[in-house]
C-alpha cells in the first residue's frame, strides 16, 4: 500500500512531464478508439449490407448448386427442405426463390445479370430489396412485374414503365424469354449489386424457365447470427447429402477475409501506437529513474528489496498508462457516442464507399475486442516501456546511488 | 555480546584507473550496546568503513561478519533483508523520501516489515513523542528545518528496533546544539533499547560522547579508545 502511495505521489514530482506522458496516451486512445469503431462500422454496414441485400444467414440447394448454378440444379423436394426449416427452432424467417442468370435487354441494349424470382412477401422480411426501391413500387405479386436496380437501368436507358426482355436457358435446355414491366428501381449500398441484380416474382421466373413450381434456393434468416453455425450444422443434419447448406461464412468468405484482415491492420495499428508509447516510456521512466538514484539508493539502504523498486517504476509507468486511458477512453466515448447516433456522412466519397459496399453515413461499432484492447493493451504496454527503467534502477549499487550528484 | 566483526578488512575504489586504497586492513569487533565513533580526518576511510559494516558496500578484500555470518556471502536479496531487519541508517544529508510526511517516513520500514497499521501507527508515535516531532507528523521534508529533518531520520533508523544504527556525519549539517541535543536522544535511545550505535564523525561532540573511539588515518586503525 505504502508503495502504491509512493509511486503515486512519485508521478506527480514533475506535473508537465506527466500531464504530458497522460495526454499522449490519452490522444492514443482516442484515436486507436475512433479509428476502430469507424472501421468496425464500415466493415460490419459492408457486412449488414450483403446479408440484407441478398445473400441472407444461410441458403439451402441442392447440393453441388454453388459450383453449378444451373436451373436443372434444383431442390429436389421443397417440401422436405420447408419441413426441415419449421422444426429448426432457431430460424427466424425464410424465403423460396428460383435463381438464374440471363440476359435482359431493352430497345436499346442488353445486360447480362443476375434474375431472382422471389416471393415478395416472405423477401421483404429477408432483405432490404423492399426498402431500398427509391422510385416505383416493390413487387406487388403480378408474374411479369420486375424490379432493377438504379445502375442497371442507366446501363439499359429505361424507366419505370418500360419493357424488358428477359432471357435465360430453360430446363429442358432451350433458351426461355418473358418480357417484364419494370415497376420499381432499387438504390442499395453496392453500385455493384444495382448493375447486376433484378427481382421478379417467383411464378415469373419460374414460367420463364419452365420450372414448374420447382425453386432453386431457400434463404434464411435465423434469430441470432452468431449461432448460425449450430443452425446450419442441425440443417444438414436434417436433410442430408442431397442438399447443400451454406452460411454466410461460405457464402460471402471474402468479407470475413476483409475482416479478419482488418483485424490483423489493426495489431499493426496498435503495434505503432505501442512502440512509440513504449519509446515514450522508456524517456520519460529513465529520466524519472535518473533524477531519484540517490533517493533510489537510500530506499535500498533501508532495505528497500530490488523487487519492491523494480514494482514502484512499474506501478509508475501503470499509473500514468492508466490515467492516459482513462482519460482517452471518456474522450474517445464521448465523441463516439453521437456519432454512433448520427453516423458521420462521407457523401463526398459516395462513390468509393459504394464499391466498397457500405453507405454514405457510417455508424462507427464498438466490438468487445475494441473496448479490451484500448482498456488494456495501452497500459499494458506501458508497463513494457517501464521494464527498462526499472531493471536499470535495481541495477544500481546502493553506495553509488547514494553517493550520486 | 560480539555483532559485528571485521578481518582485514579491505576496499579499493578505481578513480579514473588510479586505485584508491581507502579501508586497509582493518580488524575491528564491535559488541551490542556499543556507542562508536569511527573517527578521522577526511578521506580517512571512515565512511567507507561505515558503508562496508551497513553492507552498502563490498569489501576488495578481507572480511566482515554480523553475528558469525558473512556479508560478503549474501546474495542482494539478503543484504537488502539485512538491512531492512537488522540496520538502521542516518545520513549526513538526511535523506528522507521527498513526497512522504514525516510520519510516513517513519512508517515506511515498518511497513516493509509487515507490521500492522495499528502498531505502526502507536510506534512512531512514540517515538516522535520521545524525539518532540509529534507537531511534524504530517509535513514533508521540504517543510522541515535540518535539524528537524535529522530527528525524523533517528525516528526512522530507530523505529523498527534494529540491533545497530549507522549514522554517517549526522551533526554536520546542523548546528552545535542541535546536533547536541540530537546526540543526546541517541544516547537516550541506546541506553534505554540497547541499540548499537556506530558513527562516522569528525565532529568532536560525537567523538567525546563515543564509548569506544576508532580513528582512523590512511584507511587504517591509528587509535582505538574505549572510556
Amino acid at each position: 500500500m505504502m508503495l502504491l502511495k509512493l509511486a503515486q505521489r512519485n508521478i506527480w514530482r514533475n506535473k508537465r512531464r506527466s500531464v504530458i506522458v497522460i495526454v499522449s496516451v490519452a490522444v492514443g486512445i482516442t484515436a486507436t478508439i475512433l479509428t476502430d469503431t469507424l472501421s468496425m462500422g464500415m466493415i460490419f454496414q459492408m457486412f449488414d449490407n450483403q446479408i440484407g441485400s441478398h445473400i441472407a444467414h444461410m441458403q439451402i440447394h441442392r447440393n453441388g448448386f454453388r459450383d453449378n448454378m444451373v436451373v436443372q440444379n434444383f431442390i429436389p423436394d421443397a417440401e422436405i427442405v420447408e419441413r426441415a426449416i419449421k422444426e429448426e427452432p432457431s430460424i427466424a424467417v425464410y424465403s423460396r426463390r428460383v435463381v438464374l442468370f440471363g440476359l435482359l435487354s431493352s430497345a436499346n441494349t442488353s445486360a447480362g445479370i443476375s434474375i431472382i424470382g422471389i416471393e415478395p412477401t416472405q423477401e421483404a422480411k429477408l432483405t432490404k430489396i423492399k426498402s431500398s426501391i427509391v422510385s416505383g413500387s416493390y413487387l406487388t405479386g403480378s408474374p411479369n412485374e420486375i424490379v432493377i436496380g438504379r445502375n442497371l437501368a442507366e446501363k439499359l436507358g429505361v424507366e419505370l414503365g418500360d419493357k424488358v426482355v428477359a432471357l435465360s436457358a430453360t430446363l429442358d435446355g432451350h433458351v426461355g424469354s418473358d418480357v417484364f414491366r419494370i415497376v420499381g428501381v432499387f438504390e442499395t449500398f453496392s453500385s455493384e449489386f444495382d448493375k447486376v441484380y433484378a427481382y421478379v416474382p417467383l411464378e415469373g421466373a419460374q414460367k420463364l424457365v419452365g420450372l414448374g413450381n420447382r425453386i432453386s434456393e431457400i434463404a434464411i434468416l435465423t434469430t441470432d447470427r452468431n449461432t448460425v453455425g449450430m443452425s446450419k450444422e442441425a440443417l444438414q443434419d436434417r436433410l442430408g447429402d442431397e442438399y447443400e447448406v451454406l452460411s454466410y461464412v461460405d457464402l460471402i468468405p471474402l468479407i470475413l477475409v476483409q475482416i479478419d484482415m482488418y483485424q490483423q491492420s489493426m495489431i499493426v495499428f496498435y503495434a505503432i501506437i505501442g512502440i512509440a508509447l513504449i519509446l515514450g516510456i522508456v524517456n520519460t521512466m529513465l529520466m524519472s529513474v535518473f533524477e531519484r538514484i540517490q533517493e533510489i539508493g537510500v530506499l535500498m539502504a533501508i532495505g528497500l528489496s530490488n523487487a519492491k523498486i523494480f514494482s514502484m517504476i512499474l506501478i509508475e509507468a501503470l499509473s500514468l498508462g492508466i490515467l492516459g486511458t482513462g482519460a482517452g477512453f471518456v474522450a474517445g466515448v464521448l465523441i463516439y457516442l453521437p456519432l454512433a447516433s448520427y453516423g458521420i456522412d462521407l457523401s463526398a466519397f459516395s462513390e468509393g464507399l459504394k464499391s466498397f459496399g457500405t453507405g454514405t453515413v457510417i455508424y462507427p461499432v464498438f466490438t468487445a475486442t475494441g473496448v479490451l484492447n484500448a482498456l488494456f493493451l495501452i497500459p499494458f504496454m506501458t508497463v513494457l516501456g517501464a521494464l527498462y527503467p526499472a531493471y536499470r534502477a535495481i541495477r544500481l549499487q546502493p553506495i553509488n546511488a547514494i553517493r550520486f550528484v | 555480546m560480539e555483532i559485528i566483526k571485521t578481518i582485514n578488512l579491505e576496499k579499493t575504489y578505481h578513480d579514473n584507473g588510479v586505485p584508491v586504497h581507502a579501508v586497509r586492513g582493518i580488524s575491528m569487533t564491535v559488541h551490542a550496546g556499543d556507542f562508536l565513533v569511527i573517527a578521522g580526518p577526511s578521506g580517512s576511510g571512515k565512511t567507507t568503513l561505515l558503508n562496508l559494516i551497513g553492507a552498502l558496500d563490498l569489501p576488495t578484500a578481507g572480511s566482515i561478519s554480523f553475528e558469525g555470518e558473512e556479508l560478503s556471502s549474501m546474495s542482494r536479496r539478503e543484504l537488502s533483508a539485512f538491512r531492512l531487519h537488522k540496520l538502521g541508517f542516518i545520513f549526513q544529508a538526511y535523506n528522507l523520501i521527498p513526497v512522504l510526511t514525516a510520519i510516513e517516513n517513519i512508517e515506511f520500514t515498518m511497513m516493509l516489515l509487515g507490521i500492522s497499521e495499528e502498531e505502526r501507527n502507536e510506534r512512531s508515535l512514540n517515538i516522535m513523542e520521545d524525539l518532540r516531532i509529534a507537531e511534524l507528523a504530517d509535513k514533508r521534508p521540504n517543510e522541515m528545518s535540518g535539524g528537524q529533518q535529522q530527528r525524523v531520520a533517528v525516528a526512522r533508523a530507530i523505529v523498527t528496533n534494529p540491533s545497530i544504527v549507522l549514522a554517517d556525519e549526522p551533526t554536520a549539517n546542523l548546528d552545535t546544539a542541535t546536533g547536541s541535543s540530537l546526540l543526546d536522544l541517541m544516547e537516550k535511545m541506546n541506553k534505554e533499547r540497547n541499540i548499537t550505535f556506530i558513527f562516522s564523525s569528525h565532529d568532536p561532540q560525537v567523538i567525546e560522547r563515543g564509548r569506544r573511539l576508532f580513528v582512523l588515518r590512511d584507511g587504517r586503525i591509528e587509535q582505538e579508545v574505549s572510556r
